[in-house]
Protein backbone atom coordinates (compact mmCIF):
# COMPACT_ATOMS: atom_id res chain seq x y z
CA UNK A 1 0.00 0.00 0.00
CA UNK A 2 1.48 3.37 -1.04
CA UNK A 3 0.08 6.66 0.24
CA UNK A 4 0.29 9.94 -0.95
CA UNK A 5 -1.24 12.98 0.62
CA UNK A 6 -1.01 16.90 -0.51
CA UNK A 7 2.35 15.81 -1.87
CA UNK A 8 4.16 18.84 -3.40
CA UNK A 9 7.89 19.69 -4.32
CA UNK A 10 9.29 22.42 -5.68
CA UNK A 11 12.90 24.17 -6.48
CA UNK A 12 14.67 26.46 -7.20
CA UNK A 13 14.83 29.94 -4.56
CA UNK A 14 13.53 33.03 -6.57
CA UNK A 15 11.45 31.41 -9.37
CA UNK A 16 10.12 28.33 -7.52
CA UNK A 17 9.25 25.66 -10.23
CA UNK A 18 6.77 23.25 -9.16
CA UNK A 19 6.97 19.83 -9.75
CA UNK A 20 4.76 18.26 -7.38
CA UNK A 21 1.72 19.89 -6.65
CA UNK A 22 -0.96 18.85 -4.07
CA UNK A 23 -1.00 15.24 -5.12
CA UNK A 24 -3.08 12.85 -3.18
CA UNK A 25 -3.36 9.13 -4.06
CA UNK A 26 -3.53 5.64 -2.93
CA UNK A 27 -2.02 2.32 -4.69
CA UNK A 28 -4.22 -0.94 -3.49
CA UNK A 29 -2.36 -4.24 -3.23
CA UNK A 30 -3.05 -6.55 -6.03
CA UNK A 31 -3.26 -4.74 -8.52
CA UNK A 32 -1.11 -3.00 -11.35
CA UNK A 33 -1.14 1.05 -11.17
CA UNK A 34 -0.16 2.83 -14.01
CA UNK A 35 1.10 6.02 -13.21
CA UNK A 36 0.80 8.34 -16.17
CA UNK A 37 1.47 11.40 -17.30
CA UNK A 38 3.08 13.76 -20.21
CA UNK A 39 6.75 14.55 -19.64
CA UNK A 40 7.52 16.94 -16.84
CA UNK A 41 4.22 15.91 -15.32
CA UNK A 42 6.20 14.84 -11.66
CA UNK A 43 6.44 11.15 -11.84
CA UNK A 44 9.72 10.64 -11.42
CA UNK A 45 9.77 13.24 -8.19
CA UNK A 46 7.05 11.55 -6.93
CA UNK A 47 8.88 8.33 -7.06
CA UNK A 48 11.52 9.42 -5.70
CA UNK A 49 9.92 11.18 -2.67
CA UNK A 50 7.89 7.84 -1.83
CA UNK A 51 11.62 6.35 -1.53
CA UNK A 52 12.92 9.15 0.69
CA UNK A 53 15.58 10.35 -2.01
CA UNK A 54 13.65 13.44 -2.30
CA UNK A 55 12.25 15.22 0.38
CA UNK A 56 8.99 17.18 0.31
CA UNK A 57 8.01 20.42 0.06
CA UNK A 58 5.13 19.85 2.02
CA UNK A 59 2.72 16.64 2.39
CA UNK A 60 3.65 13.05 2.93
CA UNK A 61 3.94 9.86 1.75
CA UNK A 62 4.16 6.44 3.15
CA UNK A 63 5.30 3.00 1.96
CA UNK A 64 3.70 0.11 3.87
CA UNK A 65 2.40 2.03 6.19
CA UNK A 66 5.17 4.56 7.06
CA UNK A 67 7.61 7.20 5.86
CA UNK A 68 10.71 4.27 3.58
CA UNK A 69 13.33 5.63 5.89
CA UNK A 70 11.23 4.34 9.07
CA UNK A 71 11.77 0.67 7.80
CA UNK A 72 14.46 -1.54 9.28
CA UNK A 73 14.88 -3.19 6.22
CA UNK A 74 13.42 -1.06 3.40
CA UNK A 75 14.43 -3.52 0.19
CA UNK A 76 12.31 -6.34 1.78
CA UNK A 77 9.37 -3.81 2.02
CA UNK A 78 10.05 -1.83 -1.62
CA UNK A 79 11.52 -2.75 -4.74
CA UNK A 80 12.25 0.39 -7.02
CA UNK A 81 13.35 1.17 -10.15
CA UNK A 82 14.62 4.62 -10.95
CA UNK A 83 14.49 6.01 -14.62
CA UNK A 84 18.16 7.97 -13.87
CA UNK A 85 20.48 4.60 -13.65
CA UNK A 86 21.97 4.08 -10.13
CA UNK A 87 24.68 1.25 -10.86
CA UNK A 88 28.52 2.08 -11.11
CA UNK A 89 29.34 0.65 -14.68
CA UNK A 90 32.38 -0.11 -13.85
CA UNK A 91 31.29 -3.04 -11.08
CA UNK A 92 29.70 -6.62 -12.29
CA UNK A 93 26.34 -7.09 -12.21
CA UNK A 94 26.70 -9.89 -9.53
CA UNK A 95 28.81 -7.75 -7.56
CA UNK A 96 26.41 -4.51 -7.87
CA UNK A 97 24.03 -7.02 -5.75
CA UNK A 98 25.96 -8.40 -3.99
CA UNK A 99 26.67 -5.22 -2.23
CA UNK A 100 23.22 -4.39 -2.00
CA UNK A 101 22.35 -7.52 -0.59
CA UNK A 102 24.78 -7.06 2.18
CA UNK A 103 23.24 -4.25 3.61
CA UNK A 104 20.61 -6.28 4.55
CA UNK A 105 22.07 -9.88 4.74
CA UNK A 106 20.98 -11.63 1.84
CA UNK A 107 22.39 -14.61 1.20
CA UNK A 108 24.68 -14.98 -1.93
CA UNK A 109 21.37 -17.38 -3.08
CA UNK A 110 18.97 -14.61 -3.55
CA UNK A 111 21.55 -12.34 -5.56
CA UNK A 112 21.46 -15.71 -7.91
CA UNK A 113 18.33 -16.29 -7.87
CA UNK A 114 17.21 -12.39 -8.85
CA UNK A 115 19.75 -12.76 -11.82
CA UNK A 116 18.14 -15.78 -13.31
CA UNK A 117 14.99 -14.70 -12.93
CA UNK A 118 16.13 -11.64 -15.24
CA UNK A 119 18.06 -13.44 -17.40
CA UNK A 120 21.37 -11.89 -16.49
CA UNK A 121 23.38 -15.21 -14.93
CA UNK A 122 25.46 -15.66 -17.87
CA UNK A 123 26.27 -12.08 -18.09
CA UNK A 124 26.82 -11.74 -14.08
CA UNK A 125 30.60 -11.65 -14.07
CA UNK A 126 30.99 -8.83 -16.72
CA UNK A 127 31.04 -5.33 -15.88
CA UNK A 128 27.88 -3.25 -16.41
CA UNK A 129 30.01 -0.70 -18.48
CA UNK A 130 29.64 -3.38 -21.74
CA UNK A 131 25.61 -4.00 -20.78
CA UNK A 132 23.10 -2.61 -23.53
CA UNK A 133 20.36 -0.24 -21.69
CA UNK A 134 18.13 -3.64 -21.85
CA UNK A 135 20.57 -5.43 -20.00
CA UNK A 136 20.86 -2.44 -17.43
CA UNK A 137 17.45 -2.26 -17.46
CA UNK A 138 17.41 -5.75 -16.58
CA UNK A 139 19.46 -5.70 -13.37
CA UNK A 140 17.95 -2.25 -12.12
CA UNK A 141 14.76 -4.70 -12.17
CA UNK A 142 16.83 -7.77 -10.66
CA UNK A 143 18.07 -5.01 -8.11
CA UNK A 144 14.27 -3.89 -7.24
CA UNK A 145 13.46 -7.89 -6.66
CA UNK A 146 16.42 -8.35 -4.51
CA UNK A 147 14.26 -7.92 -1.44
CA UNK A 148 11.47 -9.92 -2.53
CA UNK A 149 9.56 -6.51 -1.63
CA UNK A 150 5.71 -6.12 -0.78
CA UNK A 151 5.47 -3.30 -2.85
CA UNK A 152 7.24 -2.46 -6.78
CA UNK A 153 8.10 1.20 -7.68
CA UNK A 154 9.18 0.92 -11.38
CA UNK A 155 9.88 4.33 -13.48
CA UNK A 156 9.58 3.38 -17.23
CA UNK A 157 10.46 -0.56 -16.44
CA UNK A 158 10.03 -1.01 -20.41
CA UNK A 159 12.86 1.72 -21.64
CA UNK A 160 15.37 0.21 -23.70
CA UNK A 161 13.86 -3.27 -23.67
CA UNK A 162 13.11 -5.13 -26.87
CA UNK A 163 9.63 -6.72 -27.52
CA UNK A 164 10.47 -10.46 -25.97
CA UNK A 165 12.04 -8.01 -22.83
CA UNK A 166 8.59 -6.22 -22.95
CA UNK A 167 6.38 -9.10 -22.23
CA UNK A 168 8.97 -10.61 -19.85
CA UNK A 169 8.08 -6.99 -17.42
CA UNK A 170 4.37 -7.17 -18.36
CA UNK A 171 4.10 -10.75 -16.93
CA UNK A 172 6.07 -9.79 -14.19
CA UNK A 173 4.28 -7.28 -13.27
CA UNK A 174 0.80 -9.06 -13.43
CA UNK A 175 2.55 -11.63 -11.93
CA UNK A 176 3.72 -9.42 -8.45
CA UNK A 177 0.03 -8.19 -8.21
CA UNK A 178 -1.56 -11.54 -8.66
CA UNK A 179 0.55 -12.98 -5.41
CA UNK A 180 -0.68 -9.62 -3.57
CA UNK A 181 1.78 -7.18 -3.80
CA UNK A 182 1.53 -3.52 -4.71
CA UNK A 183 3.05 -2.41 -7.94
CA UNK A 184 3.07 1.07 -8.94
CA UNK A 185 4.81 1.52 -12.82
CA UNK A 186 5.33 4.65 -14.70
CA UNK A 187 4.86 4.56 -18.43
CA UNK A 188 4.41 7.09 -21.32
CA UNK A 189 3.55 4.24 -23.32
CA UNK A 190 -0.28 4.35 -23.48
CA UNK A 191 -0.84 0.77 -25.29
CA UNK A 192 1.59 -0.61 -22.97
CA UNK A 193 -0.61 0.27 -19.75
CA UNK A 194 -3.53 -0.39 -21.47
CA UNK A 195 -2.46 -4.09 -21.24
CA UNK A 196 -0.58 -4.37 -17.86
CA UNK A 197 -2.39 -1.40 -15.75
CA UNK A 198 -5.80 -2.71 -13.66
CA UNK A 199 -5.88 1.26 -12.54
CA UNK A 200 -4.77 4.43 -13.60
CA UNK A 201 -3.25 7.85 -11.46
CA UNK A 202 -3.11 10.46 -14.28
CA UNK A 203 -0.81 13.28 -13.67
CA UNK A 204 -0.03 16.26 -15.59
CA UNK A 205 1.89 19.54 -14.16
CA UNK A 206 2.33 17.58 -10.87
CA UNK A 207 -1.55 17.70 -9.94
CA UNK A 208 -4.26 14.74 -10.30
CA UNK A 209 -6.13 14.64 -13.74
CA UNK A 210 -7.13 10.77 -12.79
CA UNK A 211 -7.21 8.19 -10.23
CA UNK A 212 -9.42 5.64 -11.86
CA UNK A 213 -9.82 1.75 -13.47
CA UNK A 214 -8.15 1.88 -17.16
CA UNK A 215 -11.80 0.72 -17.88
CA UNK A 216 -13.67 3.88 -16.32
CA UNK A 217 -11.45 5.91 -17.62
CA UNK A 218 -12.43 4.72 -21.13
CA UNK A 219 -15.46 5.00 -21.13
CA UNK A 220 -15.81 8.11 -18.54
CA UNK A 221 -13.71 10.07 -20.91
CA UNK A 222 -16.83 10.13 -23.53
CA UNK A 223 -15.00 9.98 -26.57
CA UNK A 224 -16.59 5.84 -26.90
CA UNK A 225 -18.40 6.07 -30.37
CA UNK A 226 -21.20 4.44 -31.87
CA UNK A 227 -21.10 3.69 -35.68
CA UNK A 228 -24.73 3.23 -37.11
CA UNK A 229 -24.77 2.31 -40.72
CA UNK A 230 -29.45 2.38 -41.40
CA UNK A 231 -31.34 3.46 -44.51
CA UNK A 232 -33.49 5.22 -42.23
CA UNK A 233 -30.63 7.37 -41.00
CA UNK A 234 -31.90 10.97 -40.66
CA UNK A 235 -34.82 9.30 -38.54
CA UNK A 236 -32.72 7.02 -36.66
CA UNK A 237 -30.85 10.30 -35.56
CA UNK A 238 -34.15 12.49 -34.96
CA UNK A 239 -35.21 9.62 -32.41
CA UNK A 240 -31.59 9.95 -30.60
CA UNK A 241 -31.40 13.19 -30.40
CA UNK A 242 -31.15 14.60 -26.83
CA UNK A 243 -28.53 17.29 -24.59
CA UNK A 244 -25.87 14.81 -23.74
CA UNK A 245 -26.04 13.01 -27.65
CA UNK A 246 -23.89 14.82 -30.36
CA UNK A 247 -24.13 12.58 -34.31
CA UNK A 248 -22.30 13.44 -36.86
CA UNK A 249 -22.81 11.72 -40.34
CA UNK A 250 -19.98 11.65 -43.13
CA UNK A 251 -21.74 9.40 -45.60
CA UNK A 252 -25.13 9.85 -46.60
CA UNK A 253 -26.82 6.65 -43.94
CA UNK A 254 -23.97 6.17 -42.02
CA UNK A 255 -23.94 8.08 -38.26
CA UNK A 256 -21.58 8.28 -35.75
CA UNK A 257 -23.02 8.42 -32.50
CA UNK A 258 -21.55 9.98 -29.01
CA UNK A 259 -22.99 10.20 -25.54
CA UNK A 260 -25.06 7.06 -25.85
CA UNK A 261 -24.51 3.26 -26.24
CA UNK A 262 -25.00 0.45 -28.66
CA UNK A 263 -27.80 -1.14 -26.53
CA UNK A 264 -29.77 1.97 -26.20
CA UNK A 265 -29.01 2.39 -30.12
CA UNK A 266 -30.34 -1.05 -30.63
CA UNK A 267 -33.29 -0.67 -28.76
CA UNK A 268 -34.78 2.37 -29.98
CA UNK A 269 -33.95 1.04 -32.99
CA UNK A 270 -36.25 -1.73 -32.43
CA UNK A 271 -38.75 0.10 -31.00
CA UNK A 272 -39.17 2.18 -33.89
CA UNK A 273 -38.77 -0.52 -36.27
CA UNK A 274 -35.68 0.81 -37.96
CA UNK A 275 -33.66 -1.10 -39.65
CA UNK A 276 -29.66 -1.38 -38.56
CA UNK A 277 -27.28 -2.78 -41.23
CA UNK A 278 -24.92 -2.00 -38.91
CA UNK A 279 -24.26 -1.19 -34.85
CA UNK A 280 -20.53 -0.78 -34.39
CA UNK A 281 -19.01 0.14 -30.70
CA UNK A 282 -15.84 1.91 -30.89
CA UNK A 283 -14.32 2.39 -27.55
CA UNK A 284 -11.54 4.62 -27.14
CA UNK A 285 -7.87 3.71 -27.00
CA UNK A 286 -6.39 4.75 -23.46
CA UNK A 287 -3.77 6.27 -25.58
CA UNK A 288 -6.74 8.92 -26.69
CA UNK A 289 -8.78 9.58 -24.18
CA UNK A 290 -5.07 10.18 -22.36
CA UNK A 291 -4.23 12.90 -25.33
CA UNK A 292 -7.83 14.67 -24.52
CA UNK A 293 -6.92 14.48 -20.79
CA UNK A 294 -3.42 15.71 -20.66
CA UNK A 295 -4.27 18.39 -23.42
CA UNK A 296 -6.67 19.81 -21.49
CA UNK A 297 -4.39 19.88 -18.69
CA UNK A 298 -2.12 21.42 -20.67
CA UNK A 299 -4.38 24.00 -22.03
CA UNK A 300 -6.46 25.00 -18.79
CA UNK A 301 -4.09 23.53 -16.06
CA UNK A 302 -7.25 22.75 -14.16
CA UNK A 303 -8.17 19.08 -13.19
CA UNK A 304 -10.10 17.29 -14.71
CA UNK A 305 -11.66 16.07 -11.24
CA UNK A 306 -14.88 14.57 -13.16
CA UNK A 307 -13.27 11.63 -14.66
CA UNK A 308 -11.88 10.72 -11.29
CA UNK A 309 -15.55 10.55 -10.33
CA UNK B 1 -3.51 0.52 26.06
CA UNK B 2 -3.27 -1.99 28.57
CA UNK B 3 -1.47 -5.14 28.19
CA UNK B 4 -2.98 -8.96 29.59
CA UNK B 5 0.38 -10.66 31.11
CA UNK B 6 -1.42 -13.90 32.10
CA UNK B 7 -1.93 -15.43 28.66
CA UNK B 8 1.21 -16.15 26.71
CA UNK B 9 1.81 -13.93 23.67
CA UNK B 10 0.07 -14.57 20.62
CA UNK B 11 2.98 -16.48 18.35
CA UNK B 12 5.02 -13.12 16.50
CA UNK B 13 4.74 -13.80 12.83
CA UNK B 14 8.08 -15.33 11.89
CA UNK B 15 10.59 -12.23 12.19
CA UNK B 16 12.40 -11.84 9.08
CA UNK B 17 16.14 -11.82 9.57
CA UNK B 18 16.81 -9.12 7.03
CA UNK B 19 17.38 -5.72 8.32
CA UNK B 20 19.52 -2.89 7.50
CA UNK B 21 22.53 -3.12 10.54
CA UNK B 22 26.01 -1.03 11.10
CA UNK B 23 27.77 -4.27 10.42
CA UNK B 24 26.05 -5.40 7.05
CA UNK B 25 26.55 -1.78 6.10
CA UNK B 26 30.36 -1.90 6.35
CA UNK B 27 30.32 -5.11 4.73
CA UNK B 28 28.45 -3.66 2.15
CA UNK B 29 31.04 -1.29 1.49
CA UNK B 30 33.79 -3.48 2.16
CA UNK B 31 32.62 -5.22 -0.45
CA UNK B 32 31.78 -2.21 -2.73
CA UNK B 33 35.91 -1.08 -2.31
CA UNK B 34 37.18 -4.03 -3.94
CA UNK B 35 34.93 -4.82 -6.48
CA UNK B 36 35.78 -1.85 -8.43
CA UNK B 37 39.19 -1.72 -10.59
CA UNK B 38 40.21 1.61 -9.91
CA UNK B 39 41.03 0.68 -5.76
CA UNK B 40 43.31 -1.92 -7.15
CA UNK B 41 44.20 0.43 -9.68
CA UNK B 42 44.96 3.43 -6.85
CA UNK B 43 46.01 1.14 -4.30
CA UNK B 44 48.88 -0.32 -6.72
CA UNK B 45 50.19 2.62 -7.61
CA UNK B 46 50.31 4.32 -4.01
CA UNK B 47 52.26 1.12 -2.40
CA UNK B 48 54.18 1.01 -5.53
CA UNK B 49 55.44 4.46 -5.95
CA UNK B 50 55.99 4.81 -2.27
CA UNK B 51 58.67 1.62 -2.05
CA UNK B 52 60.18 2.84 -5.70
CA UNK B 53 60.97 6.27 -4.47
CA UNK B 54 62.17 4.65 -1.23
CA UNK B 55 64.54 1.99 -3.15
CA UNK B 56 66.13 5.10 -5.42
CA UNK B 57 66.65 6.74 -2.00
CA UNK B 58 68.34 4.20 -0.74
CA UNK B 59 70.21 2.74 -3.30
CA UNK B 60 71.73 5.90 -4.43
CA UNK B 61 72.72 7.44 -1.32
CA UNK B 62 75.63 8.94 -1.25
CA UNK B 63 76.00 10.32 2.17
CA UNK B 64 75.28 13.92 1.30
CA UNK B 65 71.57 14.50 2.49
CA UNK B 66 72.70 14.32 6.05
CA UNK B 67 70.22 17.35 7.15
CA UNK B 68 67.00 15.00 5.93
CA UNK B 69 66.25 12.60 8.96
CA UNK B 70 66.42 9.09 7.71
CA UNK B 71 62.24 7.96 8.05
CA UNK B 72 61.83 11.80 5.76
CA UNK B 73 64.49 10.69 3.48
CA UNK B 74 63.07 7.13 2.85
CA UNK B 75 59.14 7.92 2.57
CA UNK B 76 59.76 10.93 0.42
CA UNK B 77 57.06 8.74 -1.94
CA UNK B 78 54.27 9.60 0.34
CA UNK B 79 53.97 12.80 -1.32
CA UNK B 80 52.97 11.03 -4.35
CA UNK B 81 50.86 8.16 -2.60
CA UNK B 82 49.05 11.13 -0.67
CA UNK B 83 47.77 12.35 -4.24
CA UNK B 84 46.21 7.95 -4.98
CA UNK B 85 44.99 7.87 -1.41
CA UNK B 86 43.43 11.28 -1.67
CA UNK B 87 41.60 10.35 -5.12
CA UNK B 88 40.54 7.10 -4.12
CA UNK B 89 39.10 8.66 -1.21
CA UNK B 90 36.97 11.39 -3.29
CA UNK B 91 36.00 8.52 -5.11
CA UNK B 92 35.00 6.58 -2.42
CA UNK B 93 31.76 9.28 -2.08
CA UNK B 94 31.82 11.57 -5.09
CA UNK B 95 32.61 8.31 -7.31
CA UNK B 96 29.24 7.19 -6.40
CA UNK B 97 26.95 10.60 -7.05
CA UNK B 98 28.93 10.26 -10.92
CA UNK B 99 27.58 7.16 -11.86
CA UNK B 100 24.30 7.29 -9.69
CA UNK B 101 24.70 4.55 -7.45
CA UNK B 102 24.47 6.77 -4.37
CA UNK B 103 20.64 6.36 -5.56
CA UNK B 104 20.79 2.77 -5.16
CA UNK B 105 22.88 3.18 -1.49
CA UNK B 106 20.97 5.17 -0.31
CA UNK B 107 17.77 3.66 -1.08
CA UNK B 108 19.04 0.63 0.39
CA UNK B 109 20.35 2.41 3.53
CA UNK B 110 17.68 5.21 3.60
CA UNK B 111 19.10 6.72 6.94
CA UNK B 112 21.50 7.91 4.82
CA UNK B 113 24.21 8.86 7.92
CA UNK B 114 25.47 5.15 8.47
CA UNK B 115 26.88 4.97 4.46
CA UNK B 116 29.04 7.94 4.99
CA UNK B 117 30.36 6.57 8.11
CA UNK B 118 31.05 3.32 6.77
CA UNK B 119 32.62 4.24 3.62
CA UNK B 120 34.64 6.76 6.51
CA UNK B 121 35.70 3.62 8.63
CA UNK B 122 36.06 1.20 5.63
CA UNK B 123 38.41 3.31 3.71
CA UNK B 124 40.26 4.90 6.82
CA UNK B 125 41.15 1.05 7.78
CA UNK B 126 42.43 0.49 4.00
CA UNK B 127 44.24 3.66 3.87
CA UNK B 128 46.27 3.27 7.17
CA UNK B 129 47.00 -0.50 6.97
CA UNK B 130 48.38 -0.44 4.04
CA UNK B 131 50.02 2.70 4.33
CA UNK B 132 51.71 1.49 7.26
CA UNK B 133 52.66 -1.80 6.32
CA UNK B 134 54.25 0.09 2.91
CA UNK B 135 55.83 2.33 5.12
CA UNK B 136 57.84 -0.60 7.16
CA UNK B 137 58.87 -2.41 4.36
CA UNK B 138 60.36 0.40 2.45
CA UNK B 139 61.99 1.48 5.81
CA UNK B 140 63.50 -2.30 5.71
CA UNK B 141 63.97 -2.29 2.03
CA UNK B 142 66.03 0.86 1.71
CA UNK B 143 68.12 0.06 4.69
CA UNK B 144 69.54 -2.48 2.92
CA UNK B 145 71.61 0.17 1.44
CA UNK B 146 71.98 2.21 4.00
CA UNK B 147 73.06 0.54 6.78
CA UNK B 148 76.86 1.71 7.05
CA UNK B 149 75.89 5.26 6.60
CA UNK B 150 74.77 7.77 8.41
CA UNK B 151 71.12 6.87 7.90
CA UNK B 152 71.20 3.01 9.37
CA UNK B 153 68.68 2.89 11.53
CA UNK B 154 66.59 -0.41 12.61
CA UNK B 155 62.69 -0.38 13.35
CA UNK B 156 63.45 -0.34 17.09
CA UNK B 157 65.27 2.86 17.18
CA UNK B 158 63.62 5.29 19.39
CA UNK B 159 61.13 7.35 17.12
CA UNK B 160 61.27 5.17 14.02
CA UNK B 161 58.12 2.72 14.92
CA UNK B 162 56.57 5.92 16.05
CA UNK B 163 57.23 8.36 12.33
CA UNK B 164 56.44 5.38 10.44
CA UNK B 165 52.89 5.12 12.36
CA UNK B 166 52.37 8.91 12.32
CA UNK B 167 52.83 9.41 8.28
CA UNK B 168 50.69 6.50 7.77
CA UNK B 169 48.07 8.67 10.12
CA UNK B 170 48.87 12.11 8.29
CA UNK B 171 48.33 10.42 4.55
CA UNK B 172 45.15 8.51 5.81
CA UNK B 173 43.63 11.66 7.54
CA UNK B 174 44.26 13.96 4.82
CA UNK B 175 42.37 11.22 2.73
CA UNK B 176 39.70 11.68 5.03
CA UNK B 177 39.48 14.90 4.12
CA UNK B 178 39.35 14.28 0.36
CA UNK B 179 36.70 11.73 1.07
CA UNK B 180 34.55 14.23 2.64
CA UNK B 181 35.07 16.70 0.06
CA UNK B 182 33.92 14.45 -2.17
CA UNK B 183 31.32 14.11 -0.12
CA UNK B 184 30.04 17.75 0.56
CA UNK B 185 30.92 18.46 -3.23
CA UNK B 186 28.99 15.12 -5.41
CA UNK B 187 31.89 15.61 -8.33
CA UNK B 188 35.31 13.83 -8.93
CA UNK B 189 37.02 16.52 -10.53
CA UNK B 190 35.33 19.01 -8.22
CA UNK B 191 36.68 17.05 -4.88
CA UNK B 192 40.05 16.73 -6.83
CA UNK B 193 40.12 20.23 -7.46
CA UNK B 194 39.29 21.75 -4.05
CA UNK B 195 41.55 18.78 -2.16
CA UNK B 196 44.44 19.98 -4.64
CA UNK B 197 43.42 23.87 -4.35
CA UNK B 198 42.24 24.02 -0.47
CA UNK B 199 44.97 21.57 0.99
CA UNK B 200 47.74 22.07 -1.46
CA UNK B 201 47.98 24.51 -2.84
CA UNK B 202 46.28 27.55 -0.70
CA UNK B 203 48.53 27.61 2.08
CA UNK B 204 51.69 28.05 0.21
CA UNK B 205 50.38 30.94 -1.40
CA UNK B 206 48.72 32.96 1.80
CA UNK B 207 51.54 31.65 3.43
CA UNK B 208 53.82 34.41 1.44
CA UNK B 209 51.92 37.30 2.83
CA UNK B 210 54.02 39.31 4.88
CA UNK B 211 51.76 38.55 8.22
CA UNK B 212 53.10 36.55 11.21
CA UNK B 213 49.48 35.87 12.54
CA UNK B 214 49.31 34.01 8.10
CA UNK B 215 52.23 32.22 9.32
CA UNK B 216 50.70 30.68 12.17
CA UNK B 217 47.38 30.05 11.07
CA UNK B 218 48.86 28.56 8.14
CA UNK B 219 50.69 25.65 10.32
CA UNK B 220 47.37 24.47 11.69
CA UNK B 221 46.30 23.62 7.39
CA UNK B 222 46.16 20.20 7.31
CA UNK B 223 48.78 19.33 4.75
CA UNK B 224 50.78 21.76 6.85
CA UNK B 225 49.79 20.18 10.92
CA UNK B 226 51.10 16.86 9.40
CA UNK B 227 54.51 17.47 8.63
CA UNK B 228 55.79 16.07 11.49
CA UNK B 229 54.11 13.34 12.08
CA UNK B 230 55.94 11.45 9.58
CA UNK B 231 59.45 12.98 11.29
CA UNK B 232 61.75 11.23 13.90
CA UNK B 233 62.27 15.10 14.89
CA UNK B 234 60.33 18.10 14.92
CA UNK B 235 60.68 20.18 11.41
CA UNK B 236 61.48 23.18 11.65
CA UNK B 237 58.35 26.29 12.18
CA UNK B 238 55.90 23.06 12.07
CA UNK B 239 53.87 22.24 14.94
CA UNK B 240 54.56 19.28 17.03
CA UNK B 241 53.40 15.82 15.82
CA UNK B 242 51.01 15.31 18.82
CA UNK B 243 49.40 18.93 17.80
CA UNK B 244 49.53 18.03 14.29
CA UNK B 245 48.04 14.65 14.63
CA UNK B 246 44.87 16.70 17.05
CA UNK B 247 44.63 19.22 14.10
CA UNK B 248 44.14 16.88 11.60
CA UNK B 249 41.94 14.75 13.20
CA UNK B 250 39.84 18.01 13.84
CA UNK B 251 40.13 19.25 10.26
CA UNK B 252 38.85 15.70 8.91
CA UNK B 253 35.93 15.43 11.44
CA UNK B 254 34.83 19.10 10.99
CA UNK B 255 34.50 18.09 7.13
CA UNK B 256 33.36 14.36 7.57
CA UNK B 257 30.16 16.18 10.14
CA UNK B 258 29.46 18.64 7.47
CA UNK B 259 29.17 16.27 4.90
CA UNK B 260 27.03 13.98 7.06
CA UNK B 261 24.80 16.67 7.86
CA UNK B 262 24.72 17.71 4.41
CA UNK B 263 24.22 14.28 3.01
CA UNK B 264 20.93 13.78 5.48
CA UNK B 265 19.34 17.04 4.10
CA UNK B 266 19.99 16.96 0.50
CA UNK B 267 18.11 15.37 -2.18
CA UNK B 268 19.49 13.23 -4.11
Amino acid sequence: MIRAHGLTKRYGGKNPKTAVDDLSFEVRPGTVTGFLGPNGAGKSTTMRMLLGLDAPTSGRCTVGGRAYAGHSAPLTEVGALLEARSIHPGRSAYHHLMALAHTHGFPRSRVEAVLGTTGLSDVAGRRVKGFSLGMGQRLGIAAALLGDPATLILDEPVNGLDPEGVLWIRNLLKAQAADGRTVLVSSHLMSEMAVTADHLIIVGRGKLLADTTVERFVRDSGTGSVKVVSPAAAHLAELLAGPAVTITSDTPGTLDIRGTDAEHIGRTAAAHAVPLFELTPHSASLEQAFMDLTHDSVEYVTPLEGAAA
Amino acid sequence: MTTDTRTPPAPAPARSPYRVTTARVLRSEWHKLWTLRTTWITLIAAVALVLSVGITMGSTYDGDDSDVDTVVFVLFGTQLSQICFAVLGILVTAGEYATGMIRASLTAVPRRRPVLWCKTAVFATVAFTLSLVTNIVTFLVAQIWLSGTDKELSLTDSGVLGALTGSAAAITLLSLIALGMGALLRSVPGGIGAFVGAVLVLPEVIGTLPLDAVDTAVKYFPAQASASLGSLTRVEDTVSAGTGLLTLALWAAAILVAASALLKRRDV
